[in-house]
């Protein structure tokens, strides 16, 4: 379990906080408390045991969407705010403080092993043997089982030997909710299905879970047995080997003016933000416009750490910030279910990669 | 169980009846939402980059707690809020993104912090007569960033861009890195609109000048939160400009490049960026240049033929002073690191005391009170180096930014308040100014009667006149007692 690097928390704690304009919470929010700095210094003081945890501060110290926006004119290159946060949440518990709005949800997870709740049974298991194993992720399963389809459509189109399988949640929610073991359980669980299947590579669309697999399960001591791709870098490498060949603009005619939303993870931990644009440059017939801020300074759509569901109006308000970002007649393209989730939300058409890609063809 | 920090500056509280009377008042008029006197809002208000809060905080005390804290979203919640405050006698503390480097928001009486952060709409773009209304939550580097998206910059680039509101400039007579051409940000600001604590909401005209009596609205600037609260502001904007040159050159003594610099601007130039270094920052920033000259970097721009008539002035008289030229290179190094302070985190973990101390000369006095106030810093025991730079420039002076660390061992406290008192002194002593733009908050208030002499009256008589019950940050701007602190 990686510890929290209490310089690099003192660090921030210390700092007037350069990276507050690429905080959203803090910007929709005008809460000193969440600003980068704000959430250091209380996470400090009770590292060092000047204060105990108590709700509101717990409360506080949750006000991080992982976007790593914090990053982009952090002048200390060892810091990852968004960890030591999470790590030192998980303190928290231990304490006997936790969030009780949060409890549907992590009952949920306990339940279901998913936070949206029951099941919708959207995915039906294919492919007894086979080399990849494709990962929906829950929010994908819960709100878009559209894009399942499409991803379906595409490696089927693509004649890749893949198999989809009854799918436990990867774990996030459950680590940025502070529940520790219960992240141990899912992961440990997960691995055990995933090194069953015989797939020797593991392919996502979801940035959280992607990231789950690739940097948390070792820290949970479940390192996945699999080589693990990001969905845009894996649909890009069927595109460049022939295996798929989008045909025609999605839009069946007109030139369709297309703006590519930068998931948080995949810009700024994946460092993915050539390989989506890549693709859309593939499919004719489409003008790509870049929004606002891109690519590595990319504004997130507050979906990140699930906070559509822990901080729904918060989530809401970011989301509405960064639709202004966007011309009025661009479709929004994007790759991640939450980013799709929470600008949809807002009253706009958003489409995943796959959506669109799929509609190529068609 | 530890519960609640020591407070070490707090000289009072508010009965705690009429705190809970006034949230719950005030919550019908910001929502439930937006009051809150929960520990992590009244923690996170109770302090800015006073280096002094980072040493109390380091032994687990805080200067000071307000008791509630409110987000107003418009001028008129802030009036309202600022009326019941007013008539019930309760402190408040204005907050913006607290990157102030002197106590300004420590709320010495606790009382109700007003944070300002959700009024932060740009409420229009004038393109005809070069003028933007924004209200005072506004982040800089957002407000910039607006404006830059419209084709226009507001010239105000202070090192705490990032981490400081358009109100917190005109509370506290910012300065931008590109002053020199530019302005500070009282010869940015048109008009004001504010609230005074009794409520009332009053704002002065967009014309470029009047003879209609005092600027009413001009005497919130630099005002610290102390007479009233600024909601709104409209301020100058420039087309972003055509052209920018950058050249840096080395001289032999600080002498020269000041009388370089008095020469180009008493020529009439006017560079957006001008910076002098002694020998050590030129070492520190500029390895390569050595930490023997003295760097001068410059950065000009606007029209491409006038950029290119003020670098031809410029050449001529930094080499009349024996200038050595240097190339580019290092004022593109300056760009990329002018908003990097990670230094002085780092040091204060490793047990160091660091501080800027930046004040205002004339061209007569501005070597020799760098001199003078290097001297006595050094002087303090513990004190391991001090460096200066000029920064912003005037046909009448130069603002001086010293620099200084010391390792002082146990007692922080005490080491700070000596190096406070010697660079005062020495600085007052040579007739300069003790602030040119970190303002005063709370610790410089201590001088404001060397400072202003007789005017420090004025200001008091002022202060009655608008604040009667002294609800306004308390303390501030050496206005009312700060016992604890004094001791």
């Amino acid at each position: 379990m990686a510890e929290v690097n209490m310089e690099q928390l003192l660090n921030c704690a210390l700092c007037p906080n350069m990276c507050r304009c690429e905080c959203p919470i803090l910007q929709v929010t005008g809460r000193e408390a969440v600003a980068p700095a704000g959430k250091a210094r209380i996470t400090a003081l009770v590292r060092e045991n000047q204060l105990d945890w108590d709700e509101d501060m717990l409360e506080a110290a949750s006000n991080c969407l992982g976007c790593r926006g914090c990053t982009i004119h952090c002048p200390f290159p060892e810091l990852n705010l968004c960890d030591e946060l999470l790590y030192s949440r998980m303190t928290a518990k231990a304490e006997g403080i936790s969030l009780p709005f949060l409890d549907p949800y992590l009952n949920n997870l306990r339940k279901y092993s998913s936070p949206y709740g029951q099941k919708t049974g959207a995915v039906v298991t294919s492919g007894c043997e086979a080399e990849v194993l494709f990962f929906n992720g829950c929010t994908s399963l819960a709100n878009n089982p559209a894009s399942i389809e499409a991803t379906r459509s595409l490696l089927d189109r693509a004649k890749v030997s893949y198999k989809m399988i009854e799918e436990d949640c990867c774990g996030y929610p459950a680590q940025v909710w502070g529940e520790q073991e219960l992240a141990r359980q899912l992961a440990a669980e997960n691995r055990r299905k995933f090194a069953a299947g015989g797939a020797s590579t593991l392919v996502t669309n979801c940035p959280e879970c992607w990231l789950t697999f690739t940097q948390r399960y070792p820290d949970l001591g479940q390192e996945l047995p699999l080589e693990i791709i990001d969905g845009p870098a894996y649909f890009l490498r069927l595109i460049r080997e022939g295996y798929l060949e989008p045909k025609k603009n999605p839009n069946g005619g007109d030139l369709e003016i297309i703006s590519y939303h930068d998931p948080c993870i995949w810009a700024r931990t994946a460092e993915k933000v050539d390989e989506p644009r890549e693709i859309l440059h593939m499919v004719p017939g489409l003008k790509v416009e870049e929004p606002f801020s891109s690519g590595s300074c990319t504004r997130c759509c507050g979906g990140g750490s699930m906070f559509q569901l822990s901080f729904p109006q918060i989530a809401s308000a970011i989301a509405r910030r960064r639709l202004e970002e966007f011309s009025k007649e661009a479709q929004i393209v994007t790759a991640c279910p939450f980013c799709r989730e929470g600008l949809l939300q807002e009253g706009r058409q958003v489409l995943e990669l796959v959506d669109l890609l799929e509609r190529s063809f068609k | 169980m530890v519960d609640a920090l020591h407070t070490t500056l707090q000289e009072s509280k508010t009965d705690q009846v009429l705190i809970d009377r006034y949230a719950g008042e005030a919550a019908e008029i910001v929502g439930a939402e937006n009051v809150s006197a929960n520990q992590a809002d009244l923690l996170s208000t109770c302090r800015d980059y006073w280096p002094v809060g980072n040493i109390w905080r380091a032994e687990g005390s805080v200067p000071a707690l307000p008791q509630l804290v409110v987000w107003p979203h418009n001028t008129e919640e802030v009036s309202r809020l600022l009326a019941l405050a007013d008539r019930e006698k309760i402190p408040v503390t204005p907050f913006g993104e607290g990157s102030g480097a002197l106590g300004g928001v420590v709320p010495l009486r606790g009382g109700v912090t007003f944070d300002l952060k959700r009024m932060n709409k740009v409420r229009a773009i004038d393109e005809k007569n070069l003028l933007v209304t924004v209200e005072s939550g506004l982040n800089g580097a957002l407000y910039e960033e607006q404006l830059n998206h419209a084709g226009y910059t507001g010239g105000h680039f202070p090192q705490s861009l990032r981490c400081s509101t358009v109100g917190g400039w005109l509370s506290c007579r910012a300065a931008g890195q590109f002053s020199t051409r530019y302005g500070k940000i009282e010869d940015i600001a048109v008009s004001l609109e504010a609230v005074l604590p009794d409520g009332t909401i009053f704002s002065g005209r967009n014309v470029p000048r009047t003879a209609t009596g005092p600027r009413v609205d001009h005497f919130l600037l630099g005002s610290e939160g102390t007479l009233g609260i600024i909601t709104s502001a409209t301020l100058r904007i420039w087309p972003l400009p055509e052209k920018r040159r950058l050249a840096a050159y080395t001289f032999e003594r600080l002498e020269d490049g000041l009388e370089a610099i008095r020469l180009f601007m008493r020529a009439g130039t006017r560079p957006a960026v001008v910076r002098l270094y002694d020998s050590q920052e030129t070492g520190n920033h500029f390895p390569d240049l050595g930490d023997e000259r003295c760097a001068l970097i410059l950065l000009i721009e606007g029209a491409a033929k006038i950029v290119e008539a003020e670098a031809s002035v410029i050449e001529d008289c930094v080499q009349s002073r024996g200038a050595e030229s240097a190339g580019y290179k290092h004022v593109e190094h300056w760009l990329e690191k002018r908003f990097d302070i990670s230094v002085a985190s780092m040091l204060f973990q490793k047990g160091a005391v660091l501080d800027t101390i930046e004040v205002s000369t004339n061209w007569h006095n501005a070597h020799s009170t760098y001199r003078t106030m290097q001297e006595a810093l050094l002087g303090v025991e513990g004190t391991m180096l001090v460096s200066g730079h000029y920064s912003h420039v005037y046909p009448e002076g130069a603002a001086l930014y010293m620099t200084t660390v010391g390792f002082p061992g146990e007692d922080k406290i005490a080491y700070y308040k000596k190096i406070w008192q010697v660079a005062m002194k020495a600085c007052l002593a040579e007739g300069s100014a003790f602030s040119h733009h970190h303002g005063v908050g709370l610790h410089r208030g201590l001088w404001m009667a060397e400072e202003h002499g007789t005017g420090l009256d004025v200001l008091r008589r002022i202060k009655k006149a608008l604040d009667p019950h002294e609800i306004m940050n308390y303390g501030k701007l050496g206005l009312g007692e700060v016992q604890k602190w004094q001791k």
